[in-house]
This record gives structure tokens, sequence and C-alpha cells, in this order.
């Protein structure tokens, strides 16, 4: 009980009054006098207990109303519990879930069963609903009291390869109470892992008309191997063997010997033993995959031990191919931009791009289309249509890259972008004598891996007007190094100094390599996409200019992932289920993507019971506190009783006191 | 106008006894004229020869100047021989809830009778009383009775307790002619015992009238809240009252006290009137003069 307005308590003083009036205000007791006693007798004593027992009657009427008065003023109110079993309209929810983790033994099968015994057990007119739940929750049938329907939404739920979110449950939990504003009983049959809960308990929060009923389906540490990780590349460029790099992980086992197969393209290339310690981690490196051309699907399988066959292997995507052309150009055949640039290409590990040096005058007719990217590097004057034919490249997808040095300064601007040149800058002997970076933007994708380019020191740099470019580097005065202009479809990257060592240093510092790499798979449009995602995880499928064509996606089971309407309209694709998606884009851009299962699934670790009973107790906790388990409170007024009850007193009070007066007046007649 | 002077807390202002004694005598008398149903005996009955020993004072010198012979004037009043007034002065009749107490209040009464009495010649007496006979003034009509009457009257204090058995043995020996006897007390004693005890006094043929005094809070006692009461005869004796004791009880007891002393003095052939000392005296006077009346 509690009050709303409890400074109105200190009103209690007022019931001193009654008290002053009864008890404390002394009758008169002096003797008085009279003409004769003789018809007076003892037994007028009881009378007068008689008399006094009624005043204290009145008193206690008094001060009682006193006290409701005080408390209506005080506004007190309870918290009523509502039984579980008599909630009005209430919903079963029936969640059950359909992680990865559930395919281990008949775990599926068993909460089908259990929802179904709960299904036929609900009384006529007593509604639920069939909810899906992995990573996403699936509604697998209306709120209905058609027991045939709830069944069959019970048997379409169907063995992911999703990861268990409890808190995603939760939330669509919360948004469901709220649209159907009754109360809802959530059955929930899970194997409980401890690896599906949130990082942040506050987003398992049931609202509080949700009532948790946990189902745990063989929730026991069950011993489990798996493939936990692959290290491979996405793209190979040569003939040359390459290495594999996996990671075979056990979850409550104890140290055992497993063998580890690579596999390619099903066919096993190589096999190997492995010491999984207790509880622990293992690496096996394959060092003997040649990959042939194509799109190939890599596999690393450890064997079958466990009761979850579903996390033993572990896809991944390898595509062989030639590397891309870029172009060049420079001003005089062997300069030292190309030098360093190439260096720092071939440095980065990849092959992905060959160079073509060219110089400016051999550039006329050269046709860019068929380059990847075209390096402009401190060139002079640029053949007018070569540069005219470069800006078309640029509008229709394709990207430059312009390094500006003491011959750009002759210029009034700059190459293709046409932005206006202002002049260049020299560190003098005085003064500074060098500039450095003042600031890189780490979120371009030059600068993604290393935003800091300490040591570095720029001698010269061309001012350019910078215009509508995206300006990602800067030096100390202020002068902007690296600008980023989009052309259409395609990017124009200026960067306001050279490669060949002279106008800067940078060429022979360490993070000279990564700004080269990054910038040749962004000029280059060459993702560096992992070799595998996560179930779960979404691929964009088309860009602006793809509307409307229509993109291939088959699953691992070989079917359509996408129906006919949205294989034209879909902007992405999230993929469900562990294995390889085979994407076919309009524009030629075929790709298989390995899509593995999160291992967090692997670990069958069930949750405590405590945390079961602290997510069970965040709808009570929003009601209140302190009441049953499974009940739902919430604050009832007790205003208009008190002062029903202040009226009745009232009521009695005046009867009671007239009573006494009439007495009184009768006396006085 | 004189009428509101008969209110006993309006008299109780007055401090002479003879000026409350004239006030309330005039004022019913002047209450009277406006009343033809009722004569007064104070008025001219007939002439009767002179006799010797008769008293000069009376000779009407009118009719001896005409007719050469002495005749006397007879009054009504002059039939009468004489009136004694019993006042009891025991404690209780010091008790009054307003500020007239009931001897306050027989006082007055007893002082407008002999007023009343001596305008009428006739011969007033009085006992003063409680348990012993505290005062006697034996009933004349000589000059200056009523002044010692009143005097007497005045003097009286609450005394003691009463005891009626005791004064109204000698009471007997007081009385030589017949008369009208006026007993003025609170009675508070069994009805039986005073009967037994006043009877006595009308074997002389004498009218006796018992003018029981009570105040208003004895006879309808009104106690809003309990009190505590002590006997003012004897005041070790003390007890708790409570109003509805008092409001019905009491009043019951008091009513059937009442109704049986009258009935009882009746049935003895004695006069009785309740005089409650809340309301005007003239009712006391009337009483009386329909009792003289009766007697003429």
């Amino acid at each position: 009980m509690g009050f709303l307005t409890p400074w109105f308590l200190a009103g209690a003083v007022a019931l001193g009054l009654p008290v002053w009036l009864h008890l404390l205000r002394k009758h008169k007791t002096t003797p008085l006098p009279f003409g004769s006693l003789m018809f007076f007798e003892k037994r007028t004593q009881s009378s007068i207990k008689h008399r006094r027992l009624r005043y204290l009657l009145l008193f206690a009427l008094r001060s009682l109303l006193v006290a409701l008065l005080v408390l209506a003023f005080a506004h007190p109110y309870v918290r009523q519990t509502v039984l579980a079993s008599k909630r009005a309209g209430e919903v079963h929810i029936l969640a059950i879930d359909n992680s990865l983790s559930m395919r281990s033994g008949t775990r599926l099968q068993q909460a089908k069963t259990a929802a179904k015994a709960v299904i036929a057990g609900l009384g006529v007119g007593q509604r639920a609903q069939v909810l899906g739940f992995g990573s996403r929750v699936q509604v697998m049938s209306e709120v209905t009291d058609d027991h045939n329907s709830l069944n069959a939404g019970v048997d379409a739920i169907e063995a992911g390869d999703t990861r268990t979110a409890f808190g995603e449950l939760s939330r669509s939990l919360r948004a469901t109470a709220q649209s159907l504003k009754l109360p809802l009983a959530l059955e929930l049959y899970s194997d409980m892992q401890q690896t599906g809960w949130p990082a942040n308990f506050n987003d398992l929060r049931l609202s509080a008309g949700v009532q948790l009923h946990p189902h745990p389906i063989d929730a026991k540490e069950i011993p489990n191997f798996t493939v936990e990780n692959v290290v491979a590349p996405r793209r190979v460029y040569d003939g040359k063997k390459t290495r594999v790099l996996a990671t075979i992980a056990g979850f409550g086992n104890k140290k055992a010997t497993r063998s580890v197969s690579l596999l390619l393209n099903g066919r096993v290339t190589e096999t190997k033993q492995v010491e999984v310690p207790e509880n622990g981690r293992a690496t096996v490196e394959f060092l003997s995959l040649e990959v042939p051309y194509g799109r190939n699907k890599g596999e690393v399988r450890v064997d079958m031990a466990d009761t979850l066959p579903a996390d033993d292997a572990f896809y991944f995507s390898v595509e062989r191919s030639d590397p891309r052309h870029a172009l060049f150009v420079q001003d005089a055949p062997g300069s030292r931009g190309l030098l360093y640039f190439k260096a720092a290409l071939e440095a980065s590990g990849q092959s992905a791009f060959a160079i073509d040096p060219a110089t400016v005058d051999q550039v006329t007719n050269v046709a860019p289309g068929k380059y990847a990217f075209v390096v402009l590097s401190d060139v002079g004057a640029v053949p007018p249509a070569f540069e005219n034919s470069l800006r078309d490249y640029v509008r229709t997808g394709g990207s430059v890259l312009i390094a500006l040095g003491h011959l750009s300064v002759g210029r009034a601007k700059v190459p293709v972008t046409g932005d206006a040149i202002e002049s260049a800058r020299y560190a003098g002997r005085e003064g500074e004598r060098f500039q450095t970076t003042a600031w890189l933007d780490s979120s371009h994708p030059s600068i993604l891996k290393d935003d800091k380019w300490e040591g570095v020191k720029f001698y010269q740099a061309i001012h350019v007007t910078p215009g509508t470019a995206r300006i990602a580097a800067r030096l100390s005065d202020q002068t902007p190094l690296l600008l980023d202009q989009q052309l259409g479809e395609g990017h124009v990257l200026v960067f306001a100094s050279s490669f060949d060592n002279v106008a800067n240093d940078f060429p022979i510092h360490a993070s000279f390599v990564p700004f080269i790499e990054q910038t040749a798979r962004y000029l280059g449009r060459l993702d560096a996409g992992p070799a595998s995602v996560l179930v779960g995880a979404f691929e964009e499928l088309r860009d602006s200019k793809e509307k409307g064509a229509a993109v291939d996606v088959l699953d691992p089971k070989g079917e359509r992932a996408l129906g006919l309407e949205e294989a034209t309209k879909a902007q992405n694709i999230q993929f469900n289920m562990a294995g390889f998606y085979d994407i076919r884009r309009p524009n030629g851009r075929n790709e298989l993507v390995a899509v593995n299962a999160d291992r967090h699934e692997s670990d069958l670790t069930p949750a405590s019971p405590d945390n079961l009973a602290l997510w069970q107790n965040t709808a009570q906790g929003n009601a209140g506190e302190g009441s049953a388990a499974g009940d739902e409170s919430k604050p009832v007024s007790l205003w208009w009783y008190v002062m029903l009850a202040a009226l009745l007193l009232a009521v009695a009070e005046s009867v009671l006191g007239n009573q006494h007066l009439s007495v009184d007046q009768e006396a006085a007649g | 106008m004189l009428q509101r002077f008969l209110d006993p807390s309006v008299l109780a202002s007055i401090s002479s006894l003879d000026l409350v004694a004239k006030t309330v005598v005039d004022g019913f008398v002047n209450g009277l004229h406006r009343s033809p149903d009722f004569g007064f005996s104070q008025e001219f009955a007939e002439y009767r020869a002179y006799a010797e020993g008769d008293d000069l004072r009376h000779v009407d010198w009118n009719v001896y100047a005409r007719t050469d012979r002495c005749y006397l004037k007879r009054y009504e009043g002059e039939t009468n021989s004489q009136l004694l007034i019993l006042l009891d002065t025991s404690a209780s009749m010091g008790y009054g809830s307003t500020k007239v107490t009931k001897l306050d209040y027989a006082r007055f009464v007893a002082a407008s009778l002999c007023y009343m009495a001596n305008t009428q010649r006739d011969a007033t007496g009085l006992i003063v009383f409680d348990d012993e006979v505290q005062n006697y003034i034996a009933p004349s009509t000589r000059q200056g009775q009523m002044f010692r009457l009143l005097h007497a009257i005045e003097k009286a204090e609450p005394g003691t307790h009463t005891d009626f058995t005791k004064p109204f043995v000698h009471f007997q020996n007081f009385l030589h002619r017949r008369g009208i006897v006026i007993v003025m007390s609170d009675f508070y004693e069994d009805p039986e015992v005073i009967v037994k005890t006043v009877e006595p006094l009308r074997f002389h043929g004498n009218e006796v009238i018992l003018f029981h005094l009570l105040d208003p809070q004895e006879i309808k006692p009104t106690f809003k809240d309990p009190v505590l009461l002590y006997d003012m005869e004897d005041t070790v004796h003390s007890l708790e009252v409570s109003p509805e004791y008092a409001r019905n009880e009491y009043r019951k007891r008091i009513d059937s006290h009442i109704e049986a002393l009258a009935s009882k003095v009746r049935g003895a052939g004695m006069d009785y009137f309740l005089m409650d000392t809340g309301r005007p005296l003239d009712e006391g006077l009337r009483e009386y003069l329909q009792v003289r009346k009766g007697r003429l």
C-alpha cells in the first residue's frame, strides 16, 4: 500500500480533536448540592458506565472519521494482484527455438511435442499464437483458438542455422503486447543457451502483461566440436598453393584427437589430425590448396563425433581470376612515382592489379574503359582526347587517381575534375620547413586501415580549390591533401602531392603501402570481403543503375531464394542458411558467398536458472515489487472506498451524536 | 403591569420583604380586579349594633351622626379568626437552581400572605421551625404585628434537617382558636409520616393547607452530564447521578411521592398545594384565598 500525496498524512494531528473532546476534557466531578437524595439510588452507576461506553463509541467513530478523511486526502492505493490463471483474455504465445543448437539430438522435436501438448490443453475460447525464433522471430500462426491452425504452425517450424537471440524475442513480445493490449503468457521452448543472452540484460525486458513460462528442452551441457573459423583468401590471382588456417574448438569436451579435412568443391584435398584440449581450441594449417579458375566451394570439416553435426563443417568460397590491369600515366618513362606505386601495390601481398605504365604521349588513343582504374602521376598537359575519354570513363563508373607534382603547377586546373589549382605551397628553409598531415578522414576507404601518417613530411603541395569534393586529408597549413570528387558513377581521387619521394617522403614510409593498396581496391572496386559470412548477414544485390534487372540467387539447397518479383526489386538478401549462395547479377558480377552458422551456437551450455528467473521477473519488476512470481499486480486507488467509508461513518456519527443531543434536549425539557 | 413583579426572580432583587409583600399583593389584587369571576372578601358585609366591648374604631360615625345610633361596620374578612404560617427552614429549603431558593420563595409567599391577611384584619401568626421550633409569633391583629412577622420571616435562615414529629407536637399547644394553618415545606419525608404529624392540627377545626415547595430542578431535573450530588441535609451522603436516571427514574419517583402526598393529605381532609418555585407567587395566594373563601 502506498500514498500518492503522503504529505496530507500530517493532517492526522487532527485526531487530537476528538481525543481532547472525549478523553482529555474532563467532565465536572465537583459535587453539587441537592435538596434530598431520597429518590436516588446507587444503581445509577451502571447507567453512567453505559453512557460512557456510548461516549467511547462516539469517540471511536469521530476518531475514525478524521483518520479516514486524512487517509482520503493522502490518496492511498494498493497493488492488486491478479492471479495468472484468472487474467481475462490472456493469449498464450508458444515460442519455439529453431536455432542451430536445436538441431542437437531431438531437441526441436521435443519442443514441438511439448508445444502441441499445451495446445491440446487450451480450453474453448483460449487463444494462442505460434512463433519460431532464432535471430529473428517468425510468426507461424495468427492469434487464434483453432487448434488445427496452431498445430500446423508448430509443424511448419524447421530447424534453422540462425543464432538464438532471446533479446529479439523479447522485443517482438513487447511489440505484440503493445498491439494486442492483452495479457500474454509466453511458453518458451528452447535449450536456453547461455550464448543466446543479449549483451544488455535490459533487452530481455518483458512488458508488464507478459508472463514467461520457460520450458527448457534438454538443457544440459553436451560435448561438442566445431570448426570455429577458417582463414582463407577470397580471391587468388595465381596458381600457387594457398594457405588455409582452420580453428577447431571444443565445448564441454575432454581432451581429444580429431581429424580435420580440407575439401575443395566436394573433394578432400588434405586431412590432418589435431589434438583439441579440454574446453579449448586447436589450429590446423593447410598449405595445399590449389585453386582452379572460377568460383570454388571450400570447406573444412571435422569428423562427426557429437550430437550437433551441423557445425562440423565450415564453408568458404575462393575465386581464382587473372589480375586486373590498371593504367599508370606518367610524364616520362621510368619515373620514380611508378616505381614506388608499383612496389607498394606488390608489397600488399595480393597481385590483384597489373600496372600498365604509359607516358602522356602514348595515351592519346588509349581507351581507359578496359582498365580497372587510371593513375595520372604528376603529368603536365594531358591530351584533350584522352582527358575527354577519361571524363566519360569516370562518369560511367571508372576511377582515376591524380597525383599533382611540380608539372601540375603550370596548369590552371586539375585534369578531369576541372578544379582550380590556386598555387603551389613550398615549405621554406625558414619557418616550418615541412608540412605534416594535420587531419585524416578515417572513414575514407583509402585511409581506413591506417589513419596516422606519422613522420611523413610534405615539402611541396598543390593547393586546389576543393569545390564539391570530399576532403579526406589536410596538411598542417590546412591545404587539402586528398580530395575525392564524385563524377557521375565514378570517382576522381586527387592527391595534392606526388609519389616520387621528392615533394614528400611518403613513399618511404610504412603507411604508404596500405594507402596505395586501399586506394587501388577502392578505385578498382575490389571488395575485400571475407571468404565467408555468418548466417543472418546481408548482401547487396544491385546498385542504383541496375533497377528492374533480375538477380538470381540460388540458396545452399539449389533453390531460388528470391521470388520473381523479389528478383527484380530486392536491394539485398539475408542469408538464413549455412552453405553456398550463388548470386548472379545482371552486370555479370557473379559471386559465390559462403555462409556459416554463428559458432556461438556450438556452445550448448544452458543459461543459469538465476538468469532465467531474472528474465521472468522483468515483467513483474515493471509492475511492482513484492508480488508473487507469475502474478501481475497493478496499483488500485482506494480513494473512493475510503470516501465511502468516511461517508458511512459520518452518517453513523450523526445518528449517534443526534441521539446524545436528543438525550440532552429531553433532559433539558 | 404589576404582574411581572410576581415573578420570584424579580422579587429576589427587592431587598425589603414588606415591599415584596406589598408588590405581590397589590399586583395580585390589581390582577383580580380585571377578573370578574372572582370576588374579594375585604368588601363591606353588614352593620351590626354596637355592643359593649366592641372596638370603637369600627363604629361608623357617619351613620351615628345621621341616626344617633352606634353601628359597627362589618367586613367579610373579619369573620376569620387567624392565620398561622408554619415555615420550614430545614437545610434542604436552602436549595435553589436559580438565585431564588425554596426558602426565599417561601419567605415571599409567607410575607405576602401575612400582608394580605393583615389588610383583611386577620390575626396572623408564624412558627419558624426545622427540627426545633426556631421562632414563634402568636397570631394577633395588634398594631406592629405585621412588622414582627416580616422581621421573623426575614430572619429565617436554613437550619439543619427537618424533623416534623418533634416541633409539631408543640404546635397544638399554640393553637387555641380555629383558623387556617399553612405549612410551608419541601416535605422530604414519607407521606404517611407527614400526614400523621400534620393531621392533629386539624382537630381544633383548623383548615390546614400544605404548601409543598419544590424547585423546578427537583421536579424535573435536567442534567446534561453525569453529576455528583450531595444531600444538603446530609453532606456526607453523595451520589453520582446519570442524566438518564434523573430523567426517567427520579421523575417517576418524585411524581409518585407528590401524588401520594397529595392524595393522603386530601384524604385526611387537608388541602395540598404544590408550589413550583420557578412560577409566579400569585398561585399560592390564590390557593389561600380559595380556601378562605370556602370558610366564609
